[in-house]
Formats: structure tokens, C-alpha cells, sequence
């Protein structure tokens, strides 16, 4: 394998956490993480050196989550919102009985947050990227990004709080 | 608390301010106990959305693993339009900025500077005359998607002044700006090349040039609309906010 493949796919497990965070059930995840491989193999030429292939991939992953959306909308499908019991029966791979209750409470309400904040605090706040990386895989401007951040934090700091969740 | 506040210290907590700024956080923190909670706060939501996600290995990224072993290297040939187009559109260039307006005396199409692509836009005097895309800047959401010939619109805003600014991208003709109600039009503010679109990974509308993302951090008034206030927006016809109004939250 080169360089690309071998940082592809050193990058799996991060691609999916990311994808856990867009997609709450475990079958869309993976649905994600699949669609972005290939597509990131299919547009290999387009990726420059010196360019990070994770926030690279994570705009293609991005992309991908955005336009899905759309079809949805576009489609009129109407998604309903399962509960929390049906979705972690349905998703025994998950392996959520490795998580503590207060890792769970955190990522329902990572999960609740609008889809806006939500992407912030993934890339921030779970993956770790700088403020002008998460802006850029966003393609928003740099003062968007933080006022996300900072209210999708808000949220977190209220439910969390709500739920008697110290940390 | 403020939200400039929590921004600020917030900031403290990531990492993003400089060591002047960060000190006086901290010294502001030691001198404040509401403070240093809140920051103590903040801090947890790092810890807490860390743990809710980790990292983990899993089962199927074998599979992955040996698909992505399996991949071709591109021949350098397949990468060359591509390659070519950003040779020549680097992502901070800009075809034509708002400076420039006054020096437009008649009307310019643009396609013909965008390598014989078939499709330009028309500006005269600074106001778009594409009919087109102003019929997409007038009606179109960002949920929509692109239309038949490729055109979206992007991020929505206010401007200093009160005025509605939209981002968009026309892919026929290989540009995205930035265009602000003005009068009964709209005005370009910017307007520069698409990073190469041949690609597959380009998806309509869903990211926005550098050098335009510039121009909007420089004209931004509070922030970019989500999806019901844009529609709202749109349905109000795109009226200007009289001035030493305050701002909507």
C-alpha cells in the first residue's frame, strides 16, 4: 500500500466515530464510512500533499451526510426519530455496554443537538481539529463555526447538568 | 453569562486564544469562582463528548482495510484536468472583486474569461444581470440543492448594513461568489473560480471558495441563517433591516 491507502486506512476508526456522530444508528453509520472510502478512493487524484487527509476525508464524509440529507428533504421521507431503547436493541454491535451511563447521556445529547452544532462539537470537541480546520471541512466562516460551537456547548453543559452528569 | 463570554473562555479551554489573552482568562479564573466553574464546565464537555465517542476498532474496518489495499494509484494522467484547473484557478484567486465595480462602465460577460466554458454571467455596473442565477438568488434554498444548470445558493447573512447577502455557485460557468441585495437586485461582491469540478467529490452547492469565505467573514453582520429563517427571508422578499435596528437573535 502507498502513503494514501495506509493513512486511509489508519484513519477507519476516527471516520467512524465521526460517522457515529452524524448518523445516531449504527447501520447508517457504517453506510457512511463505506460511501466515504470509496468515494475518497475515486477522488484520490484530487487530494494534494501537504493537504491533512483527515480533514480531507472528513469533507468528503461531510458532503456525502450534507447531500443525503437533501435527498431526504427533497424526497419529502418523512425520518422519524426512534427512541433511544429500540435504537440500542437494534444495534447490539455498538458496543454501548462498554460505554459508563454518563458516556451514554453525553452522546444522546451530542445527538439531540441541531445538525449545525452537532458537526462542530464532532470535529472540535471529538476529533480534535483546530477551529480553522473544523471551519474549513464546514466550509463555513470562522466566526460561524465558533458561534456553533459555543451554543452546541451550551446545550451540553445545560442537559448534561439536567441529568446530574459531573463528568 | 454572556454568550461573548463563554465564547472567550471557551476559547481558553481549546486551545485558540494567544498566551496574552489566555493569561488574562486565567487571571480573571483565579480572581473568580463563577469563572473558573464555568470554564471547569466547558472543560468537561471536551471530556464528556470524547468519552461518549471513542475511537474503537471494529470488525468491519477489515474489510475496509483490504478494499482500500486493493485500490488502483490513479494514473497520473487521470489527475490532470483536475490538476490543470487548479493550476490555473489556485483557491484564492479571485476573478473579479466588488473594488472593482466603478471600473465597469458597460456590461461584462464573464464566461469568456473562464476558459470558453459555455455559460458566463452578466454584470453591469456591479448588479447581476444573469437572469438565471438572480431568479436562484431570489427563490432558492440552500436545502434545494442546485437547479438543472447547477446553480445554488450556499450560506445566507446580513451585511453591516442590514442587507441580505448570499453566497452561490453557478457550476456551468465554474464560478462562486457572493452577492448582496441591493435596490431591487443584487450586487456581486465577489466572484471566483470552483475548485475543479470534474471530480467526483464535488456536490452541489455544499462548499464555498476561500477567497469568497474571505470576503464573507469581512461583510458578515451576526451569523449565517439556518434553514427556516432563510426561507423566511426569502418569503419576506429579501427586505433591508433599517438601520439602529437591533440585531435579530
Amino acid at each position: 500500500m502507498d502513503e494514501f491507502q495506509t493513512g486511509l486506512v489508519d484513519l477507519l476508526p476516527r471516520l467512524r466515530r465521526f460517522a457515529r456522530v452524524l448518523r445516531p444508528h449504527d447501520a447508517d453509520a457504517q453506510d457512511l464510512v463505506q460511501q466515504t472510502v470509496e468515494r475518497a478512493l475515486a477522488s484520490r487524484s484530487k487530494f494534494r500533499d501537504g493537504t491533512r487527509l483527515d480533514s480531507w476525508t472528513f469533507t468528503v464524509m461531510r458532503r456525502i451526510a450534507i447531500d443525503e440529507g437533501r435527498s431526504i428533504l427533497r424526497w419529502g421521507r418523512v425520518v422519524a426519530a426512534e427512541d433511544d431503547a429500540t435504537v440500542r436493541v437494534a444495534d447490539p454491535s455498538q458496543a454501548d455496554e462498554n460505554l459508563r451511563a454518563d458516556a451514554l447521556a453525553a452522546r444522546d445529547a451530542i445527538h439531540a443537538l441541531p445538525d449545525d452544532q452537532r458537526h462542530a462539537v464532532a470535529l472540535v470537541l471529538v476529533e480534535g481539529l483546530s477551529y480553522a480546520e473544523a471551519a474549513k471541512v464546514l466550509g463555513v466562516p470562522a466566526g460561524t463555526l465558533t458561534s456553533r460551537l459555543v451554543r452546541g456547548r451550551q446545550s451540553l453543559i445545560q442537559t448534561l447538568a439536567e441529568q446530574g452528569v459531573t463528568g | 453569562m454572556t454568550r461573548l463570554d463563554d465564547e472567550i473562555l471557551m476559547r481558553r479551554v481549546d486551545g485558540e486564544l494567544g498566551p496574552t489573552e489566555a493569561a488574562a482568562v486565567d487571571a480573571a479564573a483565579e480572581a473568580d469562582p463563577t469563572i473558573a466553574a464555568r470554564i471547569a464546565a466547558l472543560r468537561r464537555t471536551r471530556t464528556a463528548a470524547a468519552g461518549a465517542f471513542p475511537a474503537a476498532t471494529d470488525a468491519r474496518d477489515r474489510d475496509l482495510a483490504r478494499m482500500i489495499a486493493a485500490s488502483r494509484r490513479p494514473s497520473p494522467f487521470e489527475g490532470i484536468g483536475g490538476a490543470l484547473a487548479e493550476a490555473f484557478a489556485p483557491r484564492r484567486a479571485v476573478i473579479w472583486g466588488g473594488l472593482a465595480t466603478a471600473a465597469f462602465v458597460g456590461g461584462l460577460a464573464l464566461g469568456p474569461l473562464l476558459g470558453g466554458r459555455s455559460e458566463g454571467l452578466r454584470v453591469e455596473g456591479g448588479a447581476l444581470a444573469d437572469a438565471g442565477l438572480v431568479r436562484v438568488l431570489d427563490t432558492r434554498l440552500n436545502a434545494d440543492g442546485a437547479d438543472g444548470a447547477g446553480r445554488s445558493v450556499g450560506l445566507t447573512f446580513r451585511d453591516g448594513e442590514g442587507r441580505w447577502c448570499r453566497t452561490f455557485q453557478a457550476a456551468e460557468a465554474g464560478v462562486a461568489g457572493l452577492a448582496c441585495r441591493r435596490d431591487d437586485g443584487w450586487a456581486m461582491q465577489v466572484l471566483a473560480p470552483m475548485a475543479p469540478s470534474s471530480g467526483d467529490i464535488r456536490m452541489a452547492g455544499s462548499d464555498t471558495p476561500e477567497a469568497v469565505l474571505d470576503v464573507v467573514d469581512a461583510t458578515i453582520a451576526g451569523e449565517t441563517l439556518g434553514a427556516a429563517d432563510e426561507a423566511q427571508a426569502r418569503n419576506g422578499g429579501w427586505r433591508q433591516r433599517s438601520a439602529g435596528v437591533s440585531r435579530q437573535p
